[in-house]
């Protein structure tokens, strides 16, 4: 087991090679740098971006910043930001991923709260109201733009009825410990519930159909016939197995979890690694949209990793040697 | 079948009733209004209230917080000489002064210099500082102050460590010597004593002041850290350690969210009234319910209110709104001239070398093409109407209409008339030969203007389309192309060895100083239109030529030919200028409105409630 999760450990290096020199490749083929999106102001001339350009070593051949962009991350350092001037990439991360990462938590319980016991009672009882119903709202959820259900929710939960903030993380720098705590999950509600019920439909389907099949296997029937009581058939038997293909769901999400929600974190002005990642983009800031490839490109491989590892937790039948 | 029925029954009742909730969300986006130009002032009897209370106690009263809505959070260089965002300049507006600064006039009123003097030839100025004014952290502020600022401005790291701002001292006398490093003695601004420092020019200069507007940032906090290192330092970037001389202080933030600025009881011109400002980052779609909700009091550039939203926010009636026209405009431009690749790839600007792009080059095309163009349509005259619901003008002259050097007179307003603009073109031999509803070129060749345009600009981009239909409803064939982001879509206006015809782009101009040389000289890298064009160049250089340019009414006279000469040759269609909508909640009292900023003297600000 241990050998396996070294080995696979090891793998990552070269893929996250690959991966930083495509991503750069391709960043750097994308027309236009980090100048050329600037606010034009006829107050600052065009050759003073010029002389920033030659200082940033952007106008050397491509290869040669990829390789002057990999020294620094072999000492260590991802190197400075070129939008936000005089800071690091590490500490622009650092600011937002934590609210990323609270945000992606919470919508994620959100999601798997509301998805796995409807998914299993739907499965219990298929066609009937509460079925129709769960998979009616799930399409729905599925289907409304994240930013529209974001400005229904704000507008009736914030606007009209005042119960929660409509915008930002905390309310003031004053509030420590118990109080942030509080203020903290009062600000991530809306944009928790605007999140998670979007991902919620395709949970609850993959949880019905599963616990369907499971429940029409034939070591189910065996169970069933030897007197197990319903409830004992289905959190034993039945769960355990219906799980491995949410796990798989799980493991490739915590790529896109830690990659953000643009769309929610713009709605809610809620400063998470999402935006920071499309600003970026946007602005050709390439040590920032490196920094973060590198970073989701890792998240995936460890969330891919745990779910191989927590299928032989579920599953005794897999083993890795 | 019953079983089912009831089902499909549930839908529905759950259908109808999410379609209801929408559209209860919808109802103030669709309220009509009888008034068509929106200009309803609030109701009188919502208002009485306040100011009975006001006239009651008789004055501004102490306390209180305010909170303004930006709808980006700026990136945090909160240091004047580096900062390049006006998301960052609605905090540093606050914190950091100038020696002089402008009135409703324009005009450069005195600020932290309490008078100042121009030599003969106007070479130099010298200004006496106001005395007694602290820095935020208690240090007084002094003319050493100031000689800093410029020095470190012309530091020959300064460009590398990302700073723009060189324009204000690139006419210094001996900037040059001192930038490359020649040097190391400053002589651009010499302070005498504590309260007496003099600008120096390298040439006679006809506009001092602009160049001694700069804000001010301090010597004793900077001069311990090298230039190169300033935007790292934590005294630009950091609440608390951000030190000016302004009415209020950085204090404290959520980065991103809040951006709070609190009293400096020690302000020079008497303590703010106001405990504080806060300054909020919220989304633009959600802004006008709490700016109804009064969880924000006020909102101005960049930004202010969208032109479709101004009716909605005059109903609630307890919110002002300022509408003035905003110093800058649209324009559609004619790429008149191209350059040779050679030229592109070493990136010289040279004109001698410029390729005439034959499909523009004739000044009666372009007129030809500014009377097709409806740009009174593109404006609207009120609500539902247009791209800006009548919420700006249509604009003919390239100097910002609220300068002094603006003259409607001299230039020619062409009016939206298709037929004459058929006529022009009929009689230059543009006409259709091959029966296809668009006109070839006089030798009977295709004729298709290519028409590229930018994102970025909601408004920008969606009249692109509309200037193509007119265009075409007189039978020119326009290539309307994908928009790009500015990323792309500046390199692509700028490294023109293409086959780019026509383009937008638009313009926020400077409320100091009319001189337009910097987006219209033949070398200007801002010159997209490749206008080379001898008598716009001459008149440019006279009207900044010393002695005569001292004299502004003879800059006037000079800048009405170069517009009359601008209309003429039409190097860009000027579309439309846009007003700027601010708003603020009428519980803000004492707000100066200038045309270029709400933010003057916010120390004079009160609130009613305050306790």
């Amino acid at each position: 087991m241990y050998q396996y999760i070294i080995r696979r450990v090891l793998q990552f290096i070269p893929m996250l090679l690959a991966l930083s020199i495509i991503v750069f490749g391709l960043a750097k083929a994308a027309p236009g740098d980090p100048f050329s999106g600037k606010i034009l102001d006829p107050e600052v001339g065009m050759e003073i971006y010029e002389k920033q350009r030659a200082e940033l070593g952007l106008d050397k051949p491509i290869p040669v910043q990829y390789l002057r962009w990999a020294e620094k991350i072999v000492q260590g350092s991802f190197g400075e930001s070129i939008t936000y001037k005089g800071r690091s990439v590490e500490s622009l991360i650092k600011e937002r991923f934590l609210n990323t990462v609270y945000l992606g938590l919470f919508a994620l319980f959100i999601t798997l709260l509301v998805a796995i016991p409807i998914g299993i009672y739907s499965a219990r009882r298929p066609y009937s109201l509460l079925d129709y119903g769960s998979t009616t709202f799930g399409f729905f959820g599925l289907a409304v733009p994240n930013f529209f259900f974001g400005l229904v929710v704000i507008y009736l939960f914030s606007i009209k009825l005042g119960w929660f903030p409509a915008q930002g993380t905390l309310s003031s720098n004053k509030l420590t410990g118990f109080a942030e705590f509080k203020d903290r999950i009062h600000h991530m509600i809306l944009p928790g519930l605007t999140l998670g019920l979007a991902s919620t439909a395709s949970y609850m389907r993959y949880m019905r159909s599963e616990v369907m099949d499971v429940l029409g296997s034939d070591y189910i029937r065996t169970a069933k016939a030897k007197g197990m009581s319903n409830n004992n058939v289905l959190y034993k038997h039945t769960l355990r197995n219906a799980l491995i293909p949410v796990i798989t769901l799980l493991g490739m999400e915590l790529g896109p979890l830690l990659g953000g929600a643009i769309i929610t974190e713009q709605v809610f002005n809620f400063p998470g690694i999402g935006t920071l990642f499309i600003g970026s983009v946007i602005n050709r800031d390439y040590p920032v949209v490196m920094a973060i490839t590198l970073l989701l490109g890792v998240a995936i491989l460890v969330g891919n990793l745990l779910a191989d590892i927590l299928y032989s937790v579920v599953d005794p039948r897999i083993r890795y040697d | 079948m019953l079983k089912h029925f009831k089902h499909r029954f549930a839908l529905l009742i759950l259908l109808l009733t999410l379609g209801m909730i929408l559209a209860a969300c919808n109802k103030d986006g669709d309220k009509e209004l009888s008034d068509p130009n929106g200009s309803k002032t609030p109701d009188v009897s919502e208002t009485d209230d306040g100011e009975e209370d006001a006239t009651d106690d008789g004055g501004p009263k102490d306390g209180g917080t305010i909170v303004g809505a930006m709808y980006s959070a700026p990136a945090g260089m909160f240091n004047p000489i580096f900062y390049e965002e006006a998301y960052e300049a609605n905090i540093l507006d606050f914190t950091h002064e100038g020696l002089v600064t402008q009135n409703d006039k324009l005009e450069f009123i005195s600020n932290l210099a309490e008078k100042w003097e121009v030599n003969d030839d106007q070479t130099e100025i010298t200004f006496f500082l106001k005395e007694g004014v602290k820095w935020h952290d208690g240090e007084e502020f002094t003319a050493d102050d100031v000689v800093y600022t410029y020095q470190a401005m012309s530091d020959p790291e300064y460009e590398n460590a990302g700073g723009v701002r060189v324009n204000y001292v690139a006419p210094l006398l001996g900037y040059e010597a001192y930038q490359s490093g020649e040097t190391d003695v400053f002589e651009g601004v010499v302070a005498d004593g504590d309260y007496k420092v003099t600008f120096k020019f390298a040439e006679p200069n006809v506009s001092p002041l602009y160049y001694a507007s700069f804000p001010i940032i301090p010597e004793h906090i900077f001069s311990s850290i090298s230039v190169k290192d300033i935007p790292e330092a934590a005294e630009s970037k950091d609440p608390g350690k951000v030190i000016g001389t302004g009415p209020f202080k950085f204090a404290d933030m959520i980065e991103r969210e809040q951006y709070i600025l609190e009293r400096n009881e020690d302000y020079w011109q008497g303590a703010p009234h106001l405990d504080s400002i806060v300054w909020k980052v919220v989304a633009q779609s959600v802004m006008i319910g709490l700016l109804e909700k009064g969880e924000i009091d006020f909102v101005a550039s960049p930004g202010g209110i969208a032109p479709a939203d101004y009716d909605i926010v005059a109903d609630f009636g307890n919110i002002e709104i300022i509408e003035q026209a905003d110093f800058g405009y649209q324009l559609m431009g004619f790429k008149m001239n191209h350059r040779t690749t050679a030229d592109v790839e070493s990136g010289a600007l040279n004109p001698d070398n410029w390729v005439p792009n034959k499909k523009l080059s004739n000044p009666k095309v372009r007129q030809a093409i500014a009377h097709a163009v409806n740009r009174q349509g593109l404006v609207g005259t009120g609500h539902g109407e247009g791209l800006l619901h009548g919420r700006g003008q249509p604009i003919n002259s390239p100097i910002a209409q609220q300068m002094w050097a603006y003259d409607e007179s001299a230039v020619t307003a062409y009016e939206y008339d298709p037929e004459k603009a058929g006529e022009i073109l009929d009689d230059l031999g543009y006409v259709d030969v091959t029966g296809d509803g668009f006109r070839e070129d006089p030798d009977g060749k295709e004729w298709i203007l290519n028409f590229d345009y930018p994102t970025g600009n909601e408004l920008r981009e969606r009249s692109a389309p509309i200037l193509q239909s007119d265009l075409e409803n007189v039978g020119i064939k326009v290539n309307l192309r994908q928009p790009a982001e500015m990323s792309v879509y500046v390199p692509g206006l700028t490294d023109d060895n293409t086959d780019w015809d026509l383009y937008l782009i638009g313009w926020s101009l400077s409320s100091t100083d009319p001189d337009p040389a910097g987006l219209w000289a033949t070398k200007a890298g801002y010159n997209f239109s490749r206008w080379n064009s001898p008598t716009s160049e001459e008149l440019m250089q006279k009207a900044v030529k010393a002695p005569d340019a001292f004299d502004q009414d003879y800059r006037s006279e000079v800048y009405a030919e170069w517009q009359k000469h601008f209309s003429e040759e039409l190097p860009a269609l000027l579309l439309y200028a846009q007003n700027s909508l601010w708003a603020y909640n009428d519980r803000i009292q004492g707000i100066k409105i200038l045309p270029h900023s709400m933010y003057q003297d916010a120390h004079e600000w009160w609130v009613e409630d305050a306790e």
